[in-house]
């Protein structure tokens, strides 16, 4: 795998304006059909990771009225709102059409309809959102898919009012640890090399930088791994296609041997498998959060501007320490 | 009842909502879109480029954009 095209600053950057990483086209062709595969189904590990990041509303004060809901897993943030944050409109977008009216439909059928909800298609890369027109940003594992993450978290900067809030849960760079393993060795063992077949992912130190570059103010990340285990190694792949999160590499190996899907899962279980029989994998989510600037926000001050020295403090309590 | 009246909002909804057209704009130039009435779609007219409205759900992504013609009449309808 493509281990490294996250990994520093300066090497991001190159990539982000030269480099188109994933295929666009295909991530939407995924997410269709993850619309229908998700169909009447509620995910355990999305809902846990929406819930979490939704949990953070509940330490703010004030309250969002206007939300917009970026792609990814927004149905689980609908249905787990629940009243958190002071929502009165919320606004969804996803780059599949079918995502979107299977959200739409899914909220027809529900008794819970206290939100003004309204719904769009739309690019992460591209937000067709007006500046300073919303209070909150949510997206839940849907950023990690986007070529110009950096672009991204700048329109959504750009989007939110002074003072507004940007949460955000992506994938992180220990995601699925056990199946990049697993199918190295499987390719080095059948095929004699080595293709990519999981996306490059974020390091947690890089989001901090994120945030940061875009300009958010007060930035905060913190990690969380979830792992889930499954009867069988299929059963993950399943997992991943119903979740729209399969491969969508512009330099991915579009054929893959049966031969070297067999010697994966046969690794992965020897490797892997726990005493009970079950298969796990990894998922480390990275949350982040940020604001946009505003006056009451704590600002660094000017260097040189200090008005009492260290020497003077030293003096003062000196005799303390 | 209930679902007849679904129906029909769905079909007044070829009309994006009041919240959607205060807050969406053109996801290239993010410049204000227009309604056309004729063609029932958004019009940026800053990059002369028209975006679909399927079943109510505005479509803003690039790819789904198409190119008015130059002719002035066309870009005005």
């Amino acid at each position: 795998s493509t281990e490294g095209a996250y990994g520093g600053d300066g090497e991001f950057q190159q990539n982000s304006s030269k480099v188109k990483i994933f295929d666009r086209d295909l991530k939407r062709i995924h997410r269709d059909r993850a619309a229908w595969l998700s169909r009447q189904k509620n995910d355990s590990f999305v809902d846990a990771v929406a819930d979490n990041l939704l949990d953070r509303l509940e330490d703010c004060k004030k309250s969002f009225p206007t939300a917009f809901c970026l792609g990814g897993s927004l149905g689980a943030v609908k249905r787990l709102l629940r009243g958190r944050g002071g929502i009165e409109k919320l606004i969804m977008m996803d780059t599949s059409y079918d995502m979107i009216k299977s959200c739409r439909d899914a909220q027809d059928d529900s008794l819970d309809n206290s939100i003004e909800t309204s719904y769009f298609v739309g690019d992460e890369e591209f937000l067709p959102v007006k500046e300073s027109s919303v209070d909150l940003i949510i997206s839940s594992l849907g950023l990690h898919w986007t070529n110009d993450l950096p672009g991204s978290m700048i329109q959504c900067k750009l989007a939110l009012k002074p003072d507004g809030l940007f949460l955000a849960a992506i994938l992180g760079g220990e995601t699925l640890k056990e199946l990049r393993i697993a199918c190295t060795l499987a390719h080095m063992e059948r095929e004699g090399g080595i293709s990519p077949r999981l996306s490059p992912l974020a390091q947690v130190r890089d989001a901090g930088n994120l945030l940061t570059r875009a300009g958010f103010s007060l930035p905060g990340v913190d990690v969380d791994e979830y792992v889930v285990k499954y009867k069988r190694a299929m059963d993950l792949i399943e997992h991943l296609r119903a979740m729209g999160e399969t491969n969508a590499l512009l330099e991915r190996n579009k054929i893959l041997n049966r031969e070297t899907a067999v010697a994966t899962a046969a690794i992965y279980d020897s490797m892997f498998a726990t005493e009970d029989g079950t298969i796990p994998a990894t998922f480390q989510v990275i949350y982040m959060t940020g604001w946009r600037e505003h006056s009451s926000h704590p600002q660094a001050k000017r260097r040189g501007s200090a008005t009492v020295s260290f020497t003077d403090l030293q003096k003062q309590f000196g005799g303390q320490s | 009842m209930v679902r007849l009246n679904r129906v029909l909002l769905k079909d007044a909804g070829n009309v994006i909502d009041k919240t959607l057209s205060e807050i969406l704009v053109c996801p290239l130039s993010k410049q204000p879109l227009r309604f056309c009435e004729k063609t029932k779609s958004l019009v940026s007219d800053t990059i002369g480029v028209s975006f679909p409205i399927k079943d109510g759900i505005p479509c803003l992504v690039p790819k789904d954009g198409k190119i008015l013609e130059e002719e002035g009449d066309a870009s005005k309808a």
